[in-house]
Order: C-alpha cells, then sequence, then structure tokens
C-alpha cells in the first residue's frame, strides 16, 4: 500500500498537508519534552541530562522497528523510501559542526523553531544563524565544496548486509545497545545530579 | 529508573525480538502510479487476435498459457483447449500469482468479451506483471471468427480476406473436431500447462513506450 507519495496515491499538495501535520505534531512534542530549554540539550554533552539522547533514540528504534513490521505485513514498501548515498568524511565534519553548534547554542534546528514559537529570543538568534550556515552553503556548494563533497564515497550503506546478518536480528542488537546506552546515560547523570543542590537543578530548568 | 521507562523499553525489546523472526527486506509487489497505469491501459499492444491464439493452439506453442477469468461454472460449459480457469477474484490469491512471476510463458486472457478480461489484466498491471495479453472479443470473437467462420462476401473479398477465411475454416476443423456427431462444443481439452516452476520477474520494459 505505502508509501503514499513515490507511487502517487495522494496528490503532491496533499503529501505537504500531511507534512505539515506531522511537523506540528513533532514541534509539539519537542516543547512537551522540554526541548526548547536550551539547558536540555546542552546537558547531554555536559552529561548531567540523558532525555534528549533518549528521547532520540527512541524515536528512531520505534520507527526502525514500525517499518520493518509493517514491510513485512506488506502495508509500506521500504525500498521505495529515499535514503541518501554514504560520503563518510564530509558527514563526519558535518556531524561535528552540528554537534558544535548545539553545544554552543543548545538548541538542534528542530528545537530551535519550536522554541522561537515559544518567543524565545535566542532560538531566533539561532535560526538567523541556521540561515546563514544554509544560505552560505548554496551559494559555495559548487565552488568550494566539490571536492569535499565527493571524499570518502561509501555507496548506499547496509550495515546489516556488511556484517553478513538478517536485517531482524541486526535490530534486535541494535534495540539491546541502546537500551544498554540508557542505562549508562542514566547512571551518568544521576552521579551528575547527586552532586548538585536544588538550586543548581532549578537553575537547570531539570 | 521509573514504571514508564520499564515498559518502554520492555516494548522496544519486545519489538527487536519479534524483528529477529521476520524477513530481510525485499521490494514487495508494486502498486503502478495512476500515471504510468493510464499509459498501459491507452496502450493497445496487450490485444491478441482470436486467430492469433487459434494459430499458436494448433502449432502447439509451448509458450502460451491461456487463462480462463470467468467463473468455474461458465469454464465447465465451454472452454478454449488448454486454458486454465483462474476467476477474475482469484487471480492474486495463493500460489495463482506464480503464473504471472515468471516470463517463460505468454500469458493470453480471455472472458465472454473483452471487459472482464481487461479488468483482469488491468489489475495484474498495477501490481506489476507486465506483458499479459488479452484475446481481443473474448469468446464472442472466438465463436464467430474461429468455430463458425463465415464466408466474406464476394464483392469484399481481397486476397488477405480469402486467406483469413481459409485460416479460419482449417481453424475451425480443428477446433470443433470432425466429428461424425457434428457437435460443435469442441469438448476435448487439452491438459492445461503445469503451473511453471520458473520464477523469474517479468523484465521491466526499458526505454520506449513502457
Amino acid at each position: 500500500m505505502g508509501p503514499l507519495y513515490p507511487q502517487e496515491l495522494i496528490n503532491p499538495e496533499y503529501n505537504l498537508l500531511i507534512g505539515f501535520f506531522i511537523g506540528i505534531g513533532f514541534g509539539f512534542i519537542l516543547e512537551a519534552a522540554g526541548f526548547t530549554n536550551t539547558r536540555k540539550l546542552a546537558g547531554v554533552f555536559y552529561g548531567y541530562d540523558a532525555t534528549v539522547i533518549k528521547v532520540f533514540f527512541t524515536a528512531a528504534i520505534t520507527a526502525l522497528i514500525g517499518l520493518f513490521i509493517l514491510h513485512n505485513m506488506g502495508v509500506i514498501d521500504v525500498t521505495l523510501t529515499f535514503y541518501p548515498k554514504t560520503f563518510w568524511i564530509p558527514t563526519l565534519i558535518g556531524g561535528a559542526i552540528m554537534g558544535l553548534g548545539f553545544i554552543i547554542g543548545g538548541f538542534c534546528p528542530g528545537t530551535s523553531l519550536s522554541a522561537a514559537a515559544t518567543g524565545k529570543i535566542d532560538a531566533w538568534a539561532f535560526i538567523s544563524g541556521v540561515l546563514i550556515g544554509i544560505f552560505g552553503f548554496i551559494f559555495t556548494y559548487d565552488s568550494l565544496w566539490e571536492a569535499l563533497r565527493k571524499t570518502g564515497k561509501l555507496g548506499k550503506v547496509d550495515i546489516a548486509q556488511w556484517l553478513g546478518i538478517k536485517e531482524g536480528l541486526f535490530i534486535f542488537l541494535l534495540v539491546i545497545v541502546t537500551v544498554v546506552a540508557f542505562v549508562v546515560f542514566q547512571k551518568w547523570q544521576n552521579s551528575w545530579t547527586n552532586k548538585m543542590d536544588a538550586s543548581d537543578l532549578d537553575d537547570l530548568g531539570l | 529508573m521509573k514504571r514508564r521507562e520499564f515498559l518502554i523499553i520492555g516494548l522496544l525489546v519486545l519489538g527487536g525480538f519479534v524483528s529477529i523472526f521476520l524477513n530481510d527486506i525485499k521490494p514487495l509487489p508494486k502498486i503502478i502510479g495512476a500515471k504510468s497505469l493510464l499509459h498501459e491501459v491507452n496502450e493497445q499492444g496487450r490485444y491478441i487476435s482470436t486467430d492469433e491464439v487459434a494459430r499458436m493452439i494448433m502449432e502447439n506453442d509451448p509458450s502460451l498459457l491461456l487463462i480462463d477469468v470467468r467463473s468455474p461454472e461458465e469454464f465447465k460449459k465451454y472452454s478454449i483447449q488448454g486454458a486454465l480457469n483462474i476467476p477474475s477474484d482469484k487471480l492474486l490469491k495463493g500460489n495463482n500469482k506464480d503464473y504471472f512471476n515468471q516470463d517463460a510463458y505468454t500469458i493470453v486472457l480471455y472472458s465472454n468479451g473483452s471487459s472482464a478480461a481487461d479488468q483482469a489484466w488491468l489489475m495484474l498491471a498495477s501490481y506489476g506483471y507486465k506483458g499479459n495479453k488479452v484475446m481481443k472479443g473474448g469468446l464472442n470473437a472466438w465463436y464467430k471468427n474461429i468455430l463458425n467462420p463465415q464466408k466474406p462476401e464476394n464483392d469484399k473479398l481481397t486476397a488477405t480476406l480469402e486467406k483469413q477465411y481459409l485460416f479460419r475454416k482449417g481453424a475451425q476443423i480443428f477446433f470443433t473436431g470432425i466429428q461424425v456427431s457434428g457437435t460443435s462444443s469442441g469438448k476435448s481439452k487439452a491438459k492445461a500447462p503445469s503451473k511453471p516452476i520458473i520464477k523469474h520477474k517479468k523484465k521491466e520494459v526499458t526505454g520506449g513506450c513502457g
């Protein structure tokens, strides 16, 4: 049956409309989880708050299991969905820049928009920076980054295939790794917050 | 950790555990988009004439796989010899898909007229099974052209028409059988071809008018 748009089962207009509502839902959840608070996101890097990691990993794993089961039930054809080819060097550099932006600004692009909607001025400043970065990259896309963009080409990467194991088994292993990471992060977070007193925690908005 | 966190972790682990027993991701049978389907429908190449079908049967063409999409009752009353009965609503059920999931046979669908076979063809096309044919005019045309061909009027008789008529007359004898009783029901059915084992997907048409 699905995906709807690549199979021309819905119009581009409906596609955008569905995206719009999913976007609103996403923003709502970000706000509800407290991600519009910059200290929450920066906390991942300092070790006093693991919420962001937990939420995003849970979302990714849920989507992974959900899509895998739905594909096996014949509801959605995952092979028709888009995923890009991997160029590991530019990905690493981009990831580092983005991580740096997370620490400095305390937002990721999604949470900055949610925070801006709640009226936070630092979020507007963050969005300006994001736009400068986007347009700066667009206008120098061909002139400056041509060589870097093509380094470290790996093609379409499938880790399960690369390891030579069944995809379902890989998903299970990933779930186990994630759960272990959750517990470790939680312990780390607890060891931090135990050292803080009430006024510190209040200050961080935890 | 809170109870809620245990619940979420439990669900994730359960989902991951279930995943172990599921198959790897492979492309599902495609549902073709409206545009390309419309293109396919307008393409007249799916039609095959009754004469061509008759010729293939008479020459014992092993690549022909005739499929009767009518109901089993109608099939029992009359069917073209060698035809297999798969009613429209059972085309994609169970193992029937295997007939279409190969490229060893030329599949020709027929019904009483053209429309039921056309619908069956459309259903197959929308699931990505390409290269199937529809017998133009169905059994009505079959009766008119093959079982009971009329001699063209003399003033309209051209060499081509005469050749066609002679062929049809030959086909009439072949299909109705030169029987003493003179029945024209043609009940002697050849054995239906066994289910093809080759399961190659029909090749995607590349370039040109798909």
